[in-house]
Formats: C-alpha cells, structure tokens, sequence
C-alpha cells in the first residue's frame, strides 16, 4: 500500500514530466477523440488531453488534501492536547461545540459554508477544514486525558516542570501514533470532500483541472465521450481506496505493536 | 475409606497459540481432598485449571486428564457439559465474573439448575447460604449482583457451584480480589462446606500463606512444570526443591 | 518533637455523580525523621487517598499539612516536589514508554543534572548500569520499581511515599524492593510513608503502623504493640485474618 500511495504521489507530484501534454492547451482537431498512443485517456469536449489533466488535477487534489489535513491535524492537537490537559471551562465549551458540530453530516456543513464563502479553493478548504479538525481535537483531547493520569506524568509533576514542557516532552510525543493514523484514515474522506464540493461547483474555478469538475464539466457528454468521465472518476476512486487502505494497514500494524 | 482417584492429569502439555504454557504435567488427585497449587503469575497454574474445564483458547499438544474413566481433552463440547456440567464446577477470581450483573439471582439460579435439568430448591439454597455466613437468603435472591460487595458475590458464586453437587470444585485464585480479612472468611466458610458435602477442591492460589492454612497437598508450579508436589507439612517444613525454597523464604511473614 | 511530616484533620470528600464518598475524615498523622511509617487498610479504607493528599495530588477538602514548620496545604506536588516523591504501585506505567532509563532518571532532579551519580545510584538500588539505556518495554516490573526509587533517590528528596509499590510484582522482587528501602533507610536515613494491603509485610519493614478503615485512623502505634496487642476490633481482625496466612 506504501508503494500504491508513493506512486499516486510521485506521479501527480511530478505531473509536468509524466503528462504527454499540455493539460491547458485546447485543440479543435482532436475533440472527443477515443484514446490513443497520443492520447491514452482520449480527450474532452475541447480537445485537452484528460490523461495529463487526470495527473494535473491529482497534484490539485492531493496537495490541497494533504495541506488541508495537515493544518487541520496541528490546529486540532494542538487545541485538543490544551483542552485535555487543563480541562475546565475551555474544555466544557469545546466540547459543546464538537457535539453540535457531530450532529450534522460533514459534506452538508461544508456546502453550506462554501456556499457562503462561494466558489474557489480557498472556500472548499476552509468548508472542510471546518469540521475536521474537531476530530483530531476530540482524539487529541481523550488521548491526552488519559496520558496526564499515567504514573509517568504525575512522576514528572514533581519534578516541577512546566506545563508546556509536559506536554511537548510527554504527551504530544505519546498520542502522536493514534492521531497520525486518524490523519492518514482523513487523507480518503477529504479527498471525496473536496472533489465532491468542486464537482458541485463549490470547489476549484474551472479550467483548472480537478478531478471532481473534470466528472462535472464531462457529464453532459458522456454518451459521446465516456472516457472523459470514466478516468478522472477511476482515479478518485482508486486514490481514495489507496489512502484509505493505507490507513486500515497503519492501523493494524499500531494495534499488533 | 478407600483413596480413590477422582482426576489424573498425565504428562500434559499444552499451549495457547503460540506461546507453550504447561509442559509435560503429571498430578493426580484423590477423592475428598483439597490440593493447592501456588505458583507465580505466568507459571501456568490457571492455564492447568483451565485445561481441566476445556477452555478452546488452550490447545492441548501432548498427554491427557482422565476423569473418571475417559480423557476429557478429546470430548467434543456437548459431551463435555454433560461430564462437566455438574460434576465439576469453577470458581473463577473475578466475583462478578459468574454473574450477569443487572439480573436478580434468583433467576439466574433458576437457569442454571433449570439448564441442567435440576429442581430449584430454595430449602437447599438457604441451607448452603448459611453455611456460607449469608443471612436472610430470601433478600438476597432478589437482588442483583452489581448491588454486592465482592466478598458477598464470591460466596453466592461459591453456593452457585455447591447447588449442582460438584465431584470436583476448581477454584482459581477466588481470594485474591478480596481484601485480607473477607478473603480468610471466604475461605474457612468454603472449608466448612467442604466438610459437609466432601467435595474435592482444587485451589489455585498466588499466596502459599493460604496454602499453608488449608491445603491437604500442596504442588508448586513454576515456568509451565509442576515442581514439587506433596503433603502440606513436607512442602512447607521440608522443601526440597530450589523454587520452593527462595518461595517461602520471601513471602512476607507477620513479625510480632 | 518537631515532625518531618505532619498532617492535621484531614478531610477529603469525592463527589461522583451527585453521590458523596467520604474518602478521609479527620485523619491526622505524623513521620519523624529517619522513620518508616506503614499504613494498612483494605480497598477503599482511604489509604491511598491520604497518600494523593500528602503528596499534594489531590487538594484536600480541610485539614492542615506541615512539612517542618511549613504549612504547604493546598500546594501542588511542583512544590512538594521539593522534599518528597512518590512512588506508583504499576512501576511500568511510571516511565514515558519512549524514553530511555536514563533520561527519565535525569530529569527528575531540579537544577544541575549528573550523569556520573547515575551509576553509582543504579548499583545501590541493586540494578546494573546498562539497563540505563533501555526503556521500560524491556524491563521486568520488579526492576522497574526499583528504577523507580533511584529515580525518587537521584532528586535528592528525603521521603518517599510508596503507594502500594509491590502489588503488582512477585514476590521475590517485592521483598527484593523492601530490602532496599531498608538498606536505603539505614544507610540515607531516607523517610518513607509505605502504604500496603498487606499487614505481613508491613510488619516486616516498618518501625510504626497506621490501621486505617473507611476513612479514619482506627489504630496507630509501635508495630510490635499494635500486632501483639491489637486494641481496636478491626484490628484485631486483619492481624487474625494476616495470621491465617502465615506458616
């Protein structure tokens, strides 16, 4: 699965040499052409290569998906590990706020945030970003708990080292395995998020090539071209199958020591 | 009376997945006698116990316990309840463990017995009850393990098993969740008991104190083998082997 | 006398779900110099909390603290830290599983830290000095409990409070681990408040006893008075129960 997901990576990441073409460049000549050696996924309603546009629309979608985890990782843990540390009031109105949160289904938080913030990267992040990092925050915060009341801690209490030092010595170190696993389990749902609100039209601004508005924009044609749907959809799936797969694997292999 | 032999475990070995637990065990134990085995955690004198009531986690590797006249490692699980279900009981450490929590004892005793196509006879319950120091039996019929303490529990538990007329009573380690001063109420009631019914109990115990107090023969198990086996006094006055020794040269003793 | 340690009515009451237990009431205590001080009482007896509330874990609810002339009640164990430490029945759970021995040995000492007193330390709690470099995965528990008092002895604190230390290990370990506090109480006058179930070894290591049950002090003094010439009716009982135990 490492291998899948570093492939995915690599490919995407460096798209400009993988990709026969152009991925911007239209073409009156070549519109809806089937696949081919100059073509291998054929070519959509303005004649654009969908092979280097799949690659390019991956980087897109990748790179906002890792940013977006990542940010929403270190604002959670960062947030859960104070909340769990201290408790008290914080802690109480964090928690409040996480279970309103819970109560709605993410993809529908995030239209309507997007909708708000209107179309664009920026806003389908932060429609994401929105709610997910109240799961690492939730992970963050229990893991934390439990390891302040582990003998270690109270040990070091003594010692009277400061808050800070605890928790970045102790316990940040110590939840790091669990909260990396969530992250990397994220890496999949993210991925449907983000080409889901674009293949609404929430997400990236057209012509930038992503999967979610490449499904989109195909759509109308796709009795004449199905090719120009069916790969950037193989795509998602297979990529979201990979991240997700590799969580279950880091997972297993946490839980087997 | 002649010494009859109730249980004979010969050279067995046994594992669970991977890790060997009991290598090449031999005991045998006589009718109406109370053997003791004490070893350590991880010496694999629960994981004998176990074997003895067919626990499927253990895979027996070599060897066999003949009781009665049959091996009872090589019964499938319904010919195993018929031979176990009433002729031998386990106690287990855990004094909720026996127990559903949230359901009134009554019942459960009434399954129990109703299961094994025994009569619920509250004459005998209240007899065993008070045997066993617990007053007002109706009361507590009725009310529910959770609401008990765990020194109260581990003698229902123990009247659990008496009510099916056990051969043999295993018990393992039934002490050691209980404080000191329970623990020895516990165990001289489950002596008195003994006394009336003439059951053979096998104790499995941590503490070679208790042993000491109550057993007829003591067998002491370390790392998988039975070390030593014999009469109370030889084990505690005379022991021969090196475990044993260093064994009762650490247990704490109450200096006064 | 003025006390090492002092304790004065202390209360402590637990509130769970609107229920009230009332975890120590009106327990009062004292710890001379050089002195090892055992407490019994069975689960739930309060044993552990007055040992939380001495080492300033758990804030009591009224009461007084003296260590010296100081009255340190209400300080938290940053402060305590100064001239105690205590020590955690589960010795694995009591080392970060991510750092090495030695590490968490150095870092329980406020101010300059000196890898050269490490070795000598380990060898008088009877350990070897390459079990420094290991961490607690790949120790037993026995000589984790006994990291675990050379960790309390390299900060340089005179009084250790041992909270069930060897519950959890067997027994040649635990009375490896009570030789020790012995050796470490001639030799360091080191103070220890020991806390068991086990009235035994109580007996066996320290100079007075305190009886507890649900909450209060039932019975204290000399341990050979009190085990020869128990006055009070639990008493009584734990050492007629103890005694059944013994051969």
């Amino acid at each position: 699965m490492i291998v899948f997901a570093a492939a995915v990576i690599i490919m995407t990441l460096f798209a400009g040499v993988f990709a026969p073409n152009d991925p911007y460049k239209t073409s009156a000549t070549v519109i809806r052409t089937a696949p081919c050696a100059d073509y291998p996924f054929g070519t959509d309603n303005l004649g654009r290569c969908v092979f280097s546009r799949v690659l390019y629309g991956g980087r897109t979608t990748i790179a906002a998906t890792f940013f977006l985890v990542f940010v929403s990782f270190a604002i959670g843990t960062v947030i859960g590990m104070v909340c769990g540390y201290y408790g008290g009031i914080a802690d109480r109105i964090f928690m409040r706020i996480a279970d309103i949160t819970l109560g709605f289904p993410q993809m529908v938080v995030a239209i309507a945030v997007a909708g708000i913030l209107g179309a664009g990267m920026k806003g389908a992040m932060i429609a994401l970003g929105i709610t997910m990092w109240i799961s690492f925050a939730r992970l963050a915060r229990s893991h934390t708990y439990s390891i302040k009341n582990e003998a270690y801690v109270k040990t070091v209490l003594f010692t009277g080292k400061s808050d800070f030092y605890i928790i970045m010595v102790h316990i940040f170190p110590n939840l790091m395995g669990p909260v990396l696993t969530n992250a990397l389990t994220q890496i999949g749902t993210t991925m449907i998020g983000l080409s889901g609100l674009s293949f609404l039209g929430l997400g990236i601004i057209p012509p930038t090539a992503e999967w979610g508005s490449m499904i989109s924009e195909a759509r109308a044609y796709i009795q004449i071209a199905p090719w120009s749907v069916f790969y950037p959809a193989a795509a998602t799936i297979i990529t979201i199958i990979i991240f997700n797969y590799l969580g279950d694997v880091v997972m297993d292999y946490r839980e087997a020591g | 009376m002649k010494e009859k032999t109730i249980l004979n475990v010969k050279d067995l070995s046994a594992a669970y997945e991977d890790a060997e637990v009991l290598s090449s065990v031999n005991l045998s134990l006589k009718k109406g006698e109370m053997l003791c085995i004490v070893g350590e955690s991880g010496s694999g004198k629960s994981t004998l116990l176990r074997t003895v009531c067919g626990d499927a986690q253990i895979k027996v590797k070599n060897g066999c316990v003949i009781y009665g006249d049959r091996d009872i490692t090589k019964l499938k699980s319904c010919e195993r309840q018929k031979v176990l279900g009433t002729k031998i009981g386990y106690i287990q450490q855990n004094p909720w463990g026996a127990f559903n929590p949230l359901r009134p004892y009554s019942i459960q005793f009434r399954e129990t017995l109703k299961s094994h196509k025994k009569k619920y006879d509250a004459e005998k319950i209240a007899e065993l009850f008070s045997i066993l120091g617990l007053k007002d039996p109706e009361s507590i019929l009725k009310s529910r393990p959770y609401e008990m303490s765990g020194g109260m529990n581990q003698r229902i538990a123990i009247a659990a098993s008496f009510i099916l007329g056990p051969e043999l009573l295993l018990c393992d380690e039934i002490t050691s969740a209980l404080d000191v001063t329970t623990a020895s109420a516990v165990t001289d009631e489950l002596l008195k008991l003994k006394k009336e019914t003439e059951v053979t109990i096998v104790m499995v115990t941590h503490n070679i104190g208790i042993a000491a107090n109550i057993a007829d023969r003591i067998a002491i198990m370390y790392k998988g083998q039975i070390v030593e086996c014999g009469e109370r006094d030889k084990i505690i006055n005379a022991p021969e082997h090196e475990y044993t020794k260093r064994l009762l040269a650490d247990v704490p003793q109450l200096e006064y | 006398m003025e006390h090492l340690l002092e304790g004065k009515k202390i209360n402590k009451t637990f509130v769970t779900k609107g229920k009230e237990t009332t975890a120590l009431s009106d327990v009062s205590f004292y710890l001379d110099e050089g002195e090892i001080l055992g407490i019994v009482g069975e689960s739930g007896s309060g044993k552990s909390t007055l040992l939380n509330v001495v080492s300033g874990l758990i804030k009591a609810d009224s009461g007084e603290l003296f260590y010296g002339e100081e009255n340190y009640i209400g300080k938290g164990p940053a402060h305590t830290g100064k001239f105690l430490r205590m020590i955690f029945q589960d010795a694995k759970s009591s080392f970060d599983p991510r750092m090495t021995m030695e590490k968490s040995l150095l870092e329980s000492r406020r101010g300059k830290q000196d890898r050269g007193e490490l070795s000598e330390l380990i060898k008088a709690v009877g350990l070897e000095e390459k079990l420094l470099s290991r961490k607690v995965s790949d120790m037993s528990g026995g000589q984790c409990q006994r990291m675990s008092i050379a960790r309390a002895l390299y900060s340089e604190v005179g009084i250790l409070l041992c909270d069930e230390i060897t519950s959890a290990v067997d027994v040649s370990s635990q009375k490896q681990v009570v030789e020790l506090l012995k050796k470490l109480n001639e030799s360091r006058k080191l103070s220890c408040i020991f806390v068991s179930h086990d009235i035994a070894l109580v007996s066996m290591l320290c100079g007075r006893i305190m009886i507890m049950k649900d909450g209060r002090c039932v019975e204290e003094g000399e341990t050979a008075a009190v085990i020869s010439d128990p006055k009070n009716e639990y008493t009584k009982l734990l050492i007629e129960s103890a005694k059944k135990q013994s051969f």
